[in-house]
């Protein structure tokens, strides 16, 4: 049961990972248009900015 | 009593949101795609609602009950893979300014982006068609099971009120799915959740749940043969670790290039937000699914053997109307029908947008039409095509998770080249899409019929050495074919050649309707 269960979370975690990953590679390209705004996880420019 | 009021308030909010999310369906690429400007909240919602279908919410716990934690890798682990490697595909297929409609359109820009009619298109279409009709009809197969519970009709007259709910959530394309699909995924959430802690008190904890699964070798179903002690908290249960590689690998490397998950990385308005909305997904789908595996294990505990008349997919109705209060019960069936109306509407989309406008407007490209009648005919297709989904379930012939992992097999075989090598090396070309499909699909369904362990890495190796074999000896595509996807500055004949495929745009195939309208107005 704890395989199963660690394979899971396992997955979950990559998942976590891998997004953010991607997110960080957005922010180095710096293009607006695919939602590049300066911050990680952010995905649209906020007024006045 | 308390079932049918609970169905019948959410019979009328699903109306109520397909009515009010009419008016935003108007052009072409609201219907497909939400007109590539979706919210991250409203990603969220629907990539949480798509994911979650009958296959997840009956025919994993149905697993869970027959093999044990077993399912947990084979199923859930499976697709929570998946999840996790789409924003690959978002991170590319999201990148061009003028982004593909549809997913064949997506094939038909990569790989032919010259030709007027790409067969390569009609090809994806039909098999995208059989594809997304063999997942309707699945969604079917569980509404009516859970419906005919809930209403007490039988099982073939139950499965009729499906059509109600997918002409409703349907006809307003996209963003009517969208829309009841954010609602279904609350009513998912809210009712596992319910349902889930009704189960973990009926059983008296966790740990009489697992000392339950440890030690019983109880049949799955009444006069069966008895299982192997022990064989339900075995990491491989009974399939064995070559069929349950096989499951786990259909699962997660089918989901990621099935086309309909392609589409939804389309819909965001950034590539961000298509990474983000599956990240969140994932999060939502971690609460959904604590509960689910409670159940589905928590249900050997409470019920030992199923009528022998029952498949697996029965145990969550069955425990939901037996151990749960009647409004947590409601709440939990209505739960269930919402996971299967919210896939079938995105799958039955799919269906008629790949049969409509990917095979016979490709074929038939001289044809004139309005955006308006585009919609219109999508709607009839949809509505043909459901009702020969709901008439072909009178006889449910699969268990509803196995038939998912058959349909994402083929899937993977027949399009894992096409979307990663197409999205990540330039030098994929027409001649490898060619030979990766046709021979994956091939092998995929001898190997099906000679019951191979694995068809789908059999599948994927042949397609994929396939490729190899081909590209290296044929012409290197045209940088019109990989520059969107590959930069973020794109030439202006790269523009012109998207906007040549973008039939609305500058083919009188499909006109848009606002000249008409402004010489109206004038």
């Amino acid at each position: 049961m704890i395989i199963a269960l660690m394979t899971w979370f396992t997955t979950i975690i990559f998942s976590m990972v891998l997004g953010t990953y991607l997110c960080f590679r957005i922010e180095k390209h710096g293009v607006k248009r695919w939602g590049a705004t300066g911050r990680l996880y952010q995905y649209k420019q906020k007024e006045g900015e | 009593m308390v079932y049918l009021i609970v169905l019948g308030l959410y019979v009328a909010f699903v109306i109520w949101t397909s009515i009010r999310s009419l008016r935003h369906a108007e052009s072409m690429s609201d219907f497909t795609t939400g007109g590539h400007r979706m919210g991250l909240l409203l990603g969220i919602g629907t990539t949480t609602a798509t994911w979650v279908s009958v296959a997840s919410v009956m025919g994993i716990p149905g697993y869970l009950y027959s093999n044990g934690v077993s399912a947990i890798i084979g199923w859930v682990a499976g697709w929570f893979l998946a999840t996790a490697l789409m924003p690959l595909v978002a991170y590319k297929v999201r990148r061009p300014e003028i982004p593909a409609r549809t997913f064949p359109e997506y094939i038909h820009m990569r790989f032919e982006p010259f030709r007027k009619v790409s067969h390569l298109r009609t090809i994806v279409g039909a098999i995208m068609f059989i594809g997304y009709f063999l997942f309707v009809h699945l969604q079917v197969v569980g509404f009516g099971i859970v419906f005919s519970t809930i209403t007490g009709f039988d099982y073939q007259y139950a499965i009729f009120a499906f059509l109600i709910f997918l002409l409703f959530t349907s006809i307003g394309g996209f963003w009517s799915v969208a829309a009841t699909d954010t609602l279904n995924t609350l009513l998912i959430v809210l009712g596992v959740i319910l349902g889930g802690a009704s189960v973990l008190a009926a059983t008296g904890g966790l740990a009489n749940i697992v000392d339950t699964i440890s030690a019983t070798t109880q049949p799955t179903n009444l006069g069966g043969s008895e299982i192997p002690e022990g064989s339900m908290i075995s990491p491989v249960g009974t399939f064995g670790l070559g069929a349950l590689l096989a499951i786990f690998m259909s699962n997660a490397v089918g989901s990621i290039v099935s086309p309909h998950w392609v589409t939804r990385m389309l819909a965001p308005r950034n590539v961000k937000v298509a990474v983000l909305q599956v990240m969140g997904s994932l999060l939502v789908l971690i609460v959904i699914f604590i509960p689910l595996i409670i159940m589905g294990l928590g249900a050997k505990t409470l019920i030992p053997s199923l009528p022998a008349d029952q498949t697996t997919d029965y145990i969550i109705p069955l425990i939901v109307q037996e151990y749960t209060p009647p409004l947590v019960g409601a709440l939990t069936l209505v739960a269930l029908c919402a996971a299967a109306v919210s896939s079938a509407n995105s799958m039955l989309l799919h269906c008629a947008t790949s049969l409509y406008y990917d095979v016979y407007l490709n074929i038939f490209s001289k044809k004139q039409i309005t955006e308006k009648k585009f919609n219109m005919n999508l709607r009839i297709g949809m509505f043909v095509i459901a009702v020969i989904a709901v008439v072909s379930s009178i006889t449910p012939p699969w268990f509803l998770a196995m038939g998912f992992t058959y349909v994402y097999g083929g899937f993977g075989a027949v399009f894992f080249a096409v979307v990663i090598l197409g999205l990540y090396w330039k030098r994929m070309n027409r001649a490898g899409a060619y030979v990766s499909m046709l021979v994956g699909l091939f092998t995929y369904i001898i190997a099906q019929f000679l019951n191979a362990t694995n068809p789908f890495l059999i599948a994927l190796s042949a397609s994929l050495i396939g490729v190899l074999l081909v590209v290296f000896f044929t012409k290197r595509s045209p940088v019109e074919a990989y520059e969107p996807y590959f930069k973020a500055e794109i030439s202006q004949s790269t523009k012109q050649t998207i906007l040549d495929i973008q039939k609305n745009e500058t083919d009188p195939s499909v006109i848009s309707d606002e000249p008409k309208i402004t010489k109206k107005d004038a």
